[in-house]
């Protein structure tokens, strides 16, 4: 146990001009160092693959999806941001997402579909920025959240990397 | 000069029996979107003159229905809404109701995840105690203050997004452990930023111990004694700051807090006074315990992640080359079922003792899941130390009790 000490005012602090110099004193000093503001929008912030930005999903080299629409993501989902609807295809996976939506104002980048997802296909990207007019054209499809799989590599490298156990 | 305290008992302060209006209260509302009662809460007061006759706390302004959703969402969805309780402190949050189900659940957890832990509890502790200081004193005219606390707080956020990857609403704790592990780089900022912190504490006491103002506005003020603090079932630095020596961490150790080498400051007095001292005192503390855990990293080798193949999911490796692992996956994330019975989890939280009562039915939702907001107890309190102060106190009560909004009313 350690009783904090209350000290009783001396008579310069009584004055109270000193405290109003070391205020002072403090706020002076401060135009000598470096400034930690950052200019936002100009100045964008660093992003690197530890980053948990918005869910991309990764498309091969050859331009198909990697998604075989099994639907773990929107089961993990805690924010029911994702909806997806499959089908079938005759390429080797058999089944691909018909429909793949995120609701980005639903989504709290969370990660946890990246966590489930058995075939790499859903990745956190480092996009972070998130406007528009209508709350409609915030729901992203499938062609909006496409992103070649050469562009995830360091997230994916970063998720086998953090999973390595046991 | 000796500081004084007034009776401030309704009709005394201003007992002129000349002024037709003495005893005659008018009823004023503050808040629930002022800056001062940090979030939605309303105070109602009736006010004789400057003296708050009464005072109501009203809370509920920030109710989401928390406890309620847990029982549709499931144990696992569940964690991103503890971040949102006391969204200064997330992981504490997070490590908390972790703690809940790996009781239930009977898990394990592994030596380094505990003593990572511990490393994110005590750099949390001491973000939500920088915003304690930087609000309560911006409250209180010291601008100063406000800028330079979030200025640190900013390296605490910075290390916590190069870990986690976001800054706040972390969500990097699982069941039976933590996401990943922190890496070189992290441990390089952390160091960095443990060894150059104690210096700045002692720059803010500098800033804040000896001010007249300060002192003047936060001595005798709130003065809640130790009977009264236990009665209402006070925790955290306001219990302490009356003088009781309960902390979590000490009196029912988790995560092995009961190796760690730290003290537990306490008041003598408890007004707003002591618990500031206690609060800054306890920021030091924490600084020692996450330096400790910090050098014990690199003697605690292995996974930060319980190997439990019933509730945590396989490595990626295996989800992505073997069958058994792949159906592990589907099972662990869809239907996350964990046995019949209940389970009481509490840690010291920067505000008090935040508890996770969590009862299993064993199936994949929740029966009930009760959260023991440590910042509802303490917003009970300022009716019991408000009344009969001087309204101008009430914003330093505020600050010193120290609660956020999405806690008390979750």
């Amino acid at each position: 146990m350690a009783i904090v000490k209350r000290k009783e005012l001396s008579i310069g602090e009584k004055l109270y001009l000193p405290a109003i110099f070391r205020g002072l004193s403090m706020t002076f000093r401060q135009m000598f160092k470096k400034r930690v503001t950052r200019q936002y929008p100009e100045e964008p912030l660093p992003v690197n693959e530890v980053t948990r930005g918005q869910p991309r999903l990764a498309v091969n080299d050859d331009g198909t999806i990697r998604c075989v629409s099994c639907g773990l993501c929107e089961a993990a989902c805690p924010a029911y941001a994702i909806t997806i609807d499959g089908q079938e295809t005759d390429r080797f996976i058999e089944r691909e997402p018909e429909r793949f939506d995120i609701d980005m104002l639903r989504c709290i980048l969370c990660g946890f579909c990246e966590e489930a997802c058995p075939k790499d296909a859903i990745l956190m990207s480092d996009e972070l920025e998130l406007a528009d007019f209508s709350r409609e054209a915030l729901i992203y499809d499938v062609e909006r959240l496409k992103r070649p799989v050469s562009q995830l590599r360091p997230r994916l490298d970063y998720v086998y990397k953090v999973n390595e156990r046991w | 000069m000796k500081s004084t305290t007034f009776d401030y008992r309704p009709g005394f302060a201003d007992s002129d029996a000349d002024d037709p209006l003495s005893g005659e209260t008018i009823e004023v509302n503050m808040g629930p979107q002022h800056p001062a009662t940090h979030g939605v809460l309303r105070l109602g007061m009736d006010l004789d003159g400057e003296t708050m006759v009464r005072v109501d706390a009203d809370v509920g302004y920030l109710h989401r229905g928390k406890e309620k959703t847990a029982e549709s969402l499931g144990w696992a969805k569940f964690f991103p809404h503890t971040d949102r309780l006391d969204y200064v402190q997330p992981l504490i949050n997070n490590i908390g109701y972790a703690m809940a189900l790996e009781k239930l659940a009977g898990i394990e957890i592994p030596p380094r995840a505990e003593v990572v832990r511990v490393l994110l509890m005590e750099i949390s502790r001491i973000a939500a105690h920088l915003i304690y200081l930087g609000t309560s004193s911006i409250d209180l005219g010291a601008v100063t203050m406000f800028f330079n606390t979030f200025k640190e707080r900013e390296n605490i956020y910075s290390i916590l997004d190069a870990y986690t990857g976001h800054r706040m609403n972390n969500t990097y704790v699982r069941i039976g452990g933590l996401y990943a592990d922190v890496d070189e780089k992290v441990e390089g900022m952390m160091r960095e930023f443990l060894t150059q912190f104690p210096a700045r504490v002692d720059e803010f006491e500098g800033l804040l111990t000896g001010n007249r103002i300060w002192y003047d506005r936060n001595r005798d003020v709130g003065v809640i004694s130790p009977e009264e603090a236990m009665a209402w079932s006070l925790t955290g630095p306001i219990l302490r700051g009356s003088g009781v020596e309960w902390d979590l961490r000490k009196n029912e150790p988790y995560c092995g807090y009961e190796t760690y080498d730290f003290e537990i400051p306490v008041g003598t007095v408890g007004d707003c006074y002591d618990r500031y001292l206690v609060r800054v005192e306890e920021m030091r503390q924490s600084c020692k315990i996450a330096l400790q855990a910090l050098n014990r990293l690199k003697d605690t080798p292995g996974d930060v992640l319980a190997e439990d193949r019933r509730y945590i999911l396989p490595p990626r490796t295996k989800v992505m080359s073997s069958m058994e692992e792949l159906i592990a996956q589907f099972k662990i994330v869809t239907d996350l079922c964990l046995p019949k019975g209940e389970a009481y989890a509490g840690v010291e939280s920067s505000k008090g003792e935040l508890g996770f009562f969590a009862i299993s039915d064993g199936t994949a939702d929740p029966a009930r899941l009760h959260i023991r907001a440590p910042g509802l107890m303490n917003v009970q309190a300022i009716p019991l130390i408000a009344e009969g102060r001087l309204l101008s106190d009430i914003v330093a009560i505020i600050g010193s009790l120290d609660f956020v909004m999405g806690e008390v009313d979750r």
